[in-house]
């Protein structure tokens, strides 16, 4: 009863911390304050409500007991990440968008491939996940080129839209410019159009690095060695080590916002010119 | 909220609602002979002789029957030892009621062409395994028999399978985790010859672990009404599987008039039946408790990271069991 009291008070502190906290023109370090409020609230209120209903930890465990699992697994969670992560994810991020711009840029060229290829670069981001994993699992093998694979059907179309759609955001004048230096097609390419197509491309990349990571971890679910963090969350579960599944998520969560914003800070550099940065 | 708190309140005029003898059922896996007994014990009327109205949910692969009695989703659900045990440790105190497979039904599967006809191959080779709480008997057996299962030359590389056959037809591993009743027929199916294959069957091992058992949260048991009540099913149940093991092909079909996907063919079923009934005939329903004493020893030699780490206590109760065959 009393960690229900208490679970109440931090609810309704935090409330009012960032209530008071909003209503005040932050700048600074000072704007990151209301989102921390707020996730400290959220964790402090999971811990009291759990404890204090006792609920079971099979259905939902503490978050202390997820951070304790966290810091005594990190070898394996670090195994696990490599797998799924460095191995899976990112080499099928790398290789579907980059076969997507170079499908774009000649569905761009190639007015025949932009009628062919784009109805069936709709129909693989339409194929589902589940459907797909256990085939690529048979065609590629139970190790990360299969989880790849998976991400590379998953990552191809949405940069392909995206390429496409910002190669045609150079407008007409700036083409008309560069006809009036003579420049060929290669040149127009790679000083006018990509670079305008830029915030699109990061778009599509900042997107695919989401979808990368589900897709390298639920294709784990349909075989995988016994490494990763897609076979670590399915087997836990079997288990009832839910503390380790939330352990699980969190690095996944980590990780992928890392990603995230790694992608979105090239993007700051790459396209300072664009008037989203300007400051 | 508004929607919330209605929901809420249906939820409980629902609950009040119920009878004393409202029993669900979730069984582990999907509807097919596997639970043939409680098939036939609800079509034959078994449970309404009792005064029973039996709920069957069926399961499948993101189905974890400990999680569902622990949401309150069922008032008894199957599942197997260890994933049982592994929930008792965990702080879920799972009691076995009832154990109607005697014997268990798992084993590995070889492709002579591999190499692997004996246990003494196993070196160097890849192996099926399942995984989420059924991969412990296999972690047991391969520590026995001291084989690394971390691959190189002198230990054996796990992939975790989904459940089909095809590492095996691929060969894409020497040998996968088969039911005597299931995949074992699907291998067979798919065109390889019973001479083609060898068969380590986990209880010849010595590394068998109880399966399909009857599992119920330990403080319900304290309730006379709720101990008399799986009395009665218990009681129903095994008078069903018997009458299954008698009439397998009948059984079949019942199963196959239950199964609400379609997914089932006639001649799978007929067959698994039979092959189901091997493993049932010779319990009664109470659970031997040497059988007990055997899956605990299998789960604490486990390798390096067992299932469970101490014995467990208070794990089965023959409370429902004596009082079914009274």
């Amino acid at each position: 009863m009393l960690m229900l009291l208490a679970a109440v008070v931090v609810w309704l502190g935090g409330w009012w911390i960032n209530a008071r906290l909003a209503a005040r023109p932050l700048t600074g370090a000072a704007r990151l304050l209301p989102p921390l409020v707020f996730g400290v609230t959220l964790l402090l209120l999971w811990e009291l409500l759990v404890r204090g209903l006792g609920v079971s930890p099979v259905l939902l465990p503490a978050p202390s007991a997820v951070w304790a699992r966290l810091m005594t697994s990190l070898p394996t969670l670090g195994a696990d990440v490599t797998q799924t992560f460095l191995k899976g994810a990112l080499s099928g991020y790398a290789m579907g968008c980059g076969a997507a711009i170079l499908t774009g840029i000649a569905v761009d060229r190639v007015p025949f491939l932009r009628r062919g290829l784009l109805p069936v670069g709709n129909l693989v981001s339409a194929l589902p996940i589940v459907g797909m994993a256990p085939i690529m699992v048979m065609w590629f093998g139970f190790d990360w080129e299969s989880k790849a694979a998976v991400v590379v059907l998953m990552v191809f179309f949405p940069m392909l839209v995206n390429t496409v759609q910002g190669l045609a955001a150079t407008e007409p004048m700036q083409a008309d410019l560069m006809r009036t230096y003579a420049a060929s097609y290669p040149q127009t390419l790679f000083r006018l159009r990509l670079p305008a197509a830029a915030p699109f491309l990061f778009n599509g990349l900042k997107i695919c690095t989401t979808l990368a990571l589900i897709g390298a971890i639920v294709a784990e679910f349909f075989g995988s060695p016994t490494v990763g963090m897609g076979f670590r969350i399915s087997t836990e579960v079997g288990r009832l080590s839910l503390d380790m599944v939330w352990a699980e998520i969190a690095v996944a969560a980590l990780v992928g916002s890392a990603f995230y914003g790694a992608v979105a800070l090239v993007e700051r550099a790459v396209t300072f010119w664009h008037p989203s940065h300007r400051r | 909220m508004k929607k919330w708190m209605a929901g809420a309140a249906a939820l409980a005029l629902v609950a009040g609602a119920a009878r004393a003898e409202d029993v669900t059922l979730q069984l582990k896996w999907v509807t097919q002979a596997q639970f043939a007994g409680y098939y036939v014990a609800k079509d034959k009327g078994f449970y309404d002789e009792e005064g029973l109205d039996v709920t069957i949910k069926p399961g499948g692969p993101d189905v974890a029957p400990a999680q569902v009695i622990a949401g309150g989703g069922a008032d008894v659900v199957i599942d197997w030892m260890p994933s049982a045990l592994a929930a008792r440790e965990k702080g879920l105190p799972l009691v076995n009621i009832a154990q109607p497979f005697k014997r268990s039904g798992m084993m590995l599967t070889c492709r002579n062409d591999s190499g692997v006809t004996s246990t003494d191959k196993f070196k160097g080779q890849t192996l099926g395994v399942w995984f989420g709480g059924n991969e412990y008997p296999f972690l047991s057996w391969m520590s026995k028999l001291g084989i690394p299962t971390n691959g190189g030359p002198d230990g054996v590389t796990v992939l975790k399978q989904g459940f089909n056959v095809d590492p095996l037809l691929q060969k894409q591993a020497a040998c996968i985790s088969t039911m005597t009743y299931n995949e074992y027929w699907q291998v067979i199916d798919a065109g390889l010859k019973p001479e083609d294959l060898t068969v380590f069957k986990y209880e010849d091992e010595g590394v068998a672990t109880l399966e399909d058992g009857l599992y119920v949260l330990e403080d319900k048991l304290a309730d006379p009404a709720f101990v008399d009540t799986m009395a009665k099913f218990v009681r129903a149940s095994m008078k069903g599987w018997k009458w299954a093991e008698e009439n397998p092909d009948d059984a079949a079909m019942i199963v196959l008039d239950n199964d609400e996907t379609g997914a089932q063919t006639e001649e799978h079923q007929k067959r698994m039946m039979s092959e189901v009934a091997k493993l049932t005939a010779g319990s009664n329903g109470a659970l031997d408790p040497a059988d007990y004493e055997r899956t605990v020893q299998t789960l604490l030699t486990a390798g390096s990271d067992p299932v469970i780490t101490k014995a467990p206590e208070g794990a089965w109760s023959h409370a429902v069991s004596d009082k079914a065959l009274e």
